[in-house]
């Protein structure tokens, strides 16, 4: 069961990814070039509709948040340093 | 009815538009299955069959990444079907060479320079996922929208080092 919810759950997120172009060189690259802020706004608003909707229902006391990735500064920051150099060479 | 089914069937939608889609994803996902979007822990989990198989003590394939078919890997299957299903909705279905016109006027039109740089920039990518914690999904927006300050550190550091690599690669064309 919970493997045809991750199922279900990955089919809709690669939809939207496609849908947004984000399968696509150009889209990907042109957001570091600042050209198309596709990928911002994309990636904003998305985070900003799971808020609204995973407060509320926090502070309803129905769901309980899973556990928040771990911070730990000079890890995350030097990892997207690495990664942004990736991602803008491949535009993925 | 027809609307919605033009509006699905476009190749491109807008950005918010599909934003929402994957915001209300990211709620389903947290409410249905207690845990997050993301992409390059399930990469990691396959890749610590082979890991473990070269180096059978290795802590990070073991404990942090074990080998093992997790609800990620599966995550992953579903991504692959509905980025599919995005393109056939579309009609823009169609086995290619990963070519992109930008692409080949920054590096060339060689085929086999576009997998060269795939291959590594998808090297350097999910190694650098695996020191921050993880990629754009698992940690930027599964991350931020938790409010974790590792988000967003990872956000600034990727968009820094985007931004100059994509300066470097295209100079004046910038």
């Amino acid at each position: 069961m919970t493997y045809v919810i991750a199922i279900v759950l990955g089919v809709f997120f690669g939809f939207s990814l496609n849908k947004a172009g984000l399968t696509k060189y150009h889209k990907v690259v042109n957001q570091f070039r600042l050209t198309d802020m596709a990928v911002l706004k994309f990636m904003m608003t998305a985070l900003v509709v799971t808020m609204l909707g995973l407060y509320p229902l926090r502070a309803m006391g129905l769901i309980v948040f899973p556990t928040v990735p771990a911070t730990y500064i000079v890890g995350n920051l030097l990892g997207g340093l690495i990664f942004g150099v990736g991602m803008s060479l491949t535009g993925t | 009815m027809t609307w919605l089914v033009k509006q699905i069937r476009k190749e491109e939608w807008s950005p918010y538009a599909a934003g929402a889609l994957l915001g209300i994803v990211g709620i389903l996902t947290v409410v249905l299955a207690h845990a997050l979007l993301g992409a390059s822990g399930g990469f990691e989990n396959v890749a610590a069959y082979i890991g473990k198989l070269i180096n059978p003590g290795n802590t990070y394939f073991n404990y942090v990444m074990p080998a093992a078919i997790t609800y990620p890997v599966v995550l992953l299957v579903g991504v692959f079907f509905g980025g599919m299903l995005g393109a056939l909705s579309s009609g823009t279905f169609k086995v290619r060479t990963m070519d992109n016109e930008q692409w080949k006027q920054a590096y060339g039109k060689q085929t086999w320079k576009r997998w060269l740089v795939l291959f590594l920039g998808g090297v350097v990518v999910e190694y650098a996922a695996g020191i921050a914690g993880g990629c754009t999904s698992g940690l930027a927006i599964s991350g931020g929208m938790l409010l974790a300050p590792a988000a967003f550190l990872f956000i600034a550091g990727m968009f820094a080092s985007g931004i100059v690599t994509a300066r470097v690669v295209y100079g004046k064309k910038f």
